[in-house]
């Protein structure tokens, strides 16, 4: 798995690359943890890279997403496809979070 | 192979070493002493030679002064016999040396009525005795000692003979021709002699030391001994009948030299009686006399033997003292390091507590034991914290196969769990991961009528997962027993399980209660992948995703119940994600259109076979590669109320 963090105005923008299972969730975990003390924290994750994520994973992004309301900033997702997105889906991600097919149109909202 | 020791060689090559160095040394000493000493001998023998052979000349020269004074006295003296006897007395009071002496007169010169008159006076038996020479036997003026004297017109030593005339000794005599003045005429007149004894001779000679066995020998003018520690030879051998004798062809060349007249050196190789020799000759050319000196090669030598075995010997001393010396410096260095290498084996055979040596000495070796002790300390430590490490973990890899069994043990695992319910068919199983993972399922009856079953998936692995399960599992059941629709069930355990709940863990749940009277199966998803319908005699289809989400994050979350109707025949299929993302050894996963492709192979199967024939063909796929997850099945088979069951 790959991460890169960058900063767009108010925006913390994490590209995930890979897979986001049991093994890799303690790195995407020690990564959030660079920029989780902003408030408030607004995360854009840029999921178009993402192969596969696990239960662990979705642990890991839940957790994220707990902190950044707790600062009342919000995580929002970009660039779901395919198997990605049917997890999301089924695990009734959809219905807690914002998504959108790109980076820009995350931080333009 | 036989081993040598660092000890044994170091030992061997230095002695080796050392007894070369030594034997050159004492080789050396022997071979320059022995030419310092033949050199030295040669002018310690030449000196001896001289002075023997100047004191011999002085006593016979002595001898010759008297007979010389004494032919000049008579030559104006008036001579009566008186005066010769009291002459003749006073010489040989005078002078020890001289045997006797005597004054021949020519035949009737002294009185012309005599024919013979040769007073002669010698010593016998410590006394000076008298006699009158010449007798029809002894016509003296024939004998040499008388006729070369007159005939050679000098004074002469004669050959050593044997006297019969008046001394019956061994002698050579000194002749001097006398004169006297007859008419005014100086005419011969006899002979003066003086006799010297050649045991007295031999006995003065004898007095020359030359060491033990070695001897001085005096040779006429024709070779003969005239002395000689040996008194066979005197008068009886000359130097050549000798040489011939006892076949010495060298010693014929010396006596050749000898009587010549000259003097040398030479060394002569085993000479009978003696050995080996290192002879010196000189002249005595009053006399026409030769003297040499016999010096024994082995006494010569023997200072230096002597020294040389000294030498040996002190070298044999010294190279022994080296010996123990090497042996005991070599087996100090070697000593630790063969007690090393016993401690070192018993360590490697793993003996830990083996005590290493102390060994002081600031070397090499030193060195070596004390880093052999801190490896062996180093060691132990080691071993102890692995010792104990591995404790650890075998304690905890044990309470955590405890706690797994612990975890499979509260769910039901007894089928056919209702065997005397023959309206619906229900089987589910578990195959856990290596670590400890959260899947759960369970069935039980709500009441009479209605069969709850469920499926779940804890997020993670691990203790935490297994916590979180068991959790889950007792609360579903609890809210369960009250009688709730689904959906309001997963609402209840959420907020529940969403309490508290800071690590974000959380549970995919599908939940389903159905009337075994209608079968009629109302259930709710909480974030759970989709279950297959199975209906009888048509394709497998998903159960239609709700969407909601998973359950133990967000307290305040409603979940929807949805209805559907099951036929007798049909089967429900829920499982986890175990199943669909269980991996081959490419990580290619099992998916979600294989388990459709396969379901739809089944038919209206019994629900144990439906379970079995799907991990027949997952453990097919995955070839033995290792499961990353929980996989876990349970399905359901309606078979329609008591009477319809019955019916078909």
């Amino acid at each position: 798995m790959d991460i890169t963090n960058e900063q767009r105005g108010d925006w913390q923008i994490m590209t995930v690359h890979g897979r986001l299972d049991a093994a890799t969730a303690p790195d995407f975990d020690k990564s959030f943890q660079t920029i989780q003390d902003v408030v408030p924290l607004k995360v854009a994750l840029d999921l178009a890279g993402l192969e596969y994520i696990s239960s662990a994973g979705l642990r890991s992004i839940l957790a994220a997403g707990k902190k950044a309301h707790a600062s009342s900033g919000k995580i929002v997702f970009a660039g779901l496809a395919g198997m990605v997105e049917e997890v999301f889906r089924v695990s009734g991600f959809t219905a807690m979070f914002e998504f959108y097919s790109s980076v820009d149109e995350a931080v333009a909202s | 192979m036989k081993r040598t020791g660092i000890a044994v060689r170091l030992a061997v090559l230095i002695l080796a070493c050392s007894l070369v160095i030594l034997t050159g040394i004492v080789w050396y000493n022997y071979v320059v002493s022995r030419n310092i000493i033949i050199s030295q001998d040669e002018h310690t023998g030449a000196g001896l030679a001289q002075a023997t052979s100047a004191r011999i000349s002085k006593v016979l020269y002595a001898v010759q002064k008297v007979a010389d004074s004494i032919a000049y006295t008579l030559e104006d003296a008036e001579i009566s016999p008186k005066l010769i006897d009291d002459l003749g007395r006073r010489v040989l009071a005078g002078n020890p040396e001289i045997f006797g002496t005597a004054i021949a007169f020519e035949p009737y010169s002294f009185d012309p009525a005599r024919l013979y008159f040769a007073p002669y006076h010698y010593r016998s038996q410590n006394r000076i005795a008298s006699t009158n020479l010449g007798s029809r036997d002894y016509r003296y003026f024939h004998m040499d000692w008388y006729q070369l004297a007159k005939e050679l017109d000098k004074a002469i030593w004669t050959e050593p003979y044997y006297d019969e005339g008046g001394g019956h000794a061994l002698m050579c005599t000194y002749s001097v021709p006398f004169y006297r003045q007859v008419d005014g005429k100086r005419t011969f007149a006899g002979v003066v002699t003086a006799d010297i004894d050649l045991t007295w001779l031999q006995s003065m000679i004898s007095e020359v030391d030359v060491y033990d066995s070695g001897h001085v020998f005096l040779l006429s003018r024709y070779g003969t001994f005239i002395s000689s520690p040996n008194p066979d030879l005197i008068m009886n051998e000359t130097i050549f009948t000798w040489a011939e004798e006892r076949g010495v062809p060298e010693l014929r060349d010396v006596g050749r030299a000898m009587v010549q007249g000259k003097s040398g050196y030479r060394e002569l190789k085993d000479l009978p009686g003696v050995g080996d020799v290192f002879l010196y000759y000189m002249p005595l050319p009053a006399e026409n006399w030769s003297l040499a000196i016999v010096f024994p090669k082995d006494e010569m030598l023997a200072g230096v033997t002597h020294l040389s075995h000294t030498v040996a010997i002190i070298g044999l001393a010294g190279f022994l003292a080296l010996a123990a010396l090497v042996i005991f410096i070599s087996g100090g260095i070697t000593r630790p390091l063969r007690k090393l290498t016993v401690v070192a084996n018993r360590v490697a055979s793993g003996d830990l507590d083996q005590k290493v040596p102390e060994i002081r000495t600031r070397d090499e070796v030193g060195e070596l034991a004390t880093s052999f002790k801190t490896m062996k300390t180093s060691l132990k430590e080691y071993i102890a914290n692995l010792t104990t490490a591995t404790a650890e973990r075998e304690r905890i890899e044990s309470e955590l196969r405890i706690a797994r069994e612990i975890q499979m043990g509260i769910l039901p695992k007894l089928f056919p769990p209702f065997p005397e319910r023959s309206e619906f068919d229900v089987y589910a199983s578990i195959e856990p991961a290596k670590e400890v993972g959260g899947d759960l399922y369970d069935f039980f009856f709500v009441d009479d009528r209605h069969f709850c079953f469920l499926v779940g998936d804890v997020s993670g692995k691990g203790v935490p997962a297994a916590f979180f399960m068991a959790v889950t599992k007792t609360l579903l059941k609890v809210v369960a027993e009250r009688g709730l629709d689904p959906g309001p069930i997963l609402s209840k355990v959420n907020a529940d399980l969403a309490a508290e709940n800071e690590s974000c863990m959380f549970v995919t749940l599908f939940l389903a209660i159905v009337d075994i009277e209608t079968g009629e199966t109302r259930y709710a998803n909480a974030g759970h992948n989709p279950p297959v319908f199975l209906r009888k005699g048509s394709e497998p289809e998903w159960v239609p995703p709700l969407n909601e989400p998973v359950a133990g994050v967000m307290e305040d979350m409603e979940y929807s119940t949805k209805t559907m109707r099951m036929e007798p025949g049909d089967s429900l299929f829920i499982y986890t994600d175990g199943v669909t993302e269980a991996m081959d050894g490419d990580r290619n996963m099992y998916s979600d259109p294989r388990l459709l492709e396969l379901l739809g192979t089944l038919g209206a199967v019994p629900a144990q076979e439906l379970v079995t024939a799907v991990d027949v063909s997952i453990k097919a796929f995955t070839g033995g590669a290792e499961q990353s997850d929980d996989i876990t099945m349970l399905a359901m088979q309606f078979h329609g109320p008591l009477g319809t069951n019955k019916e078909s």
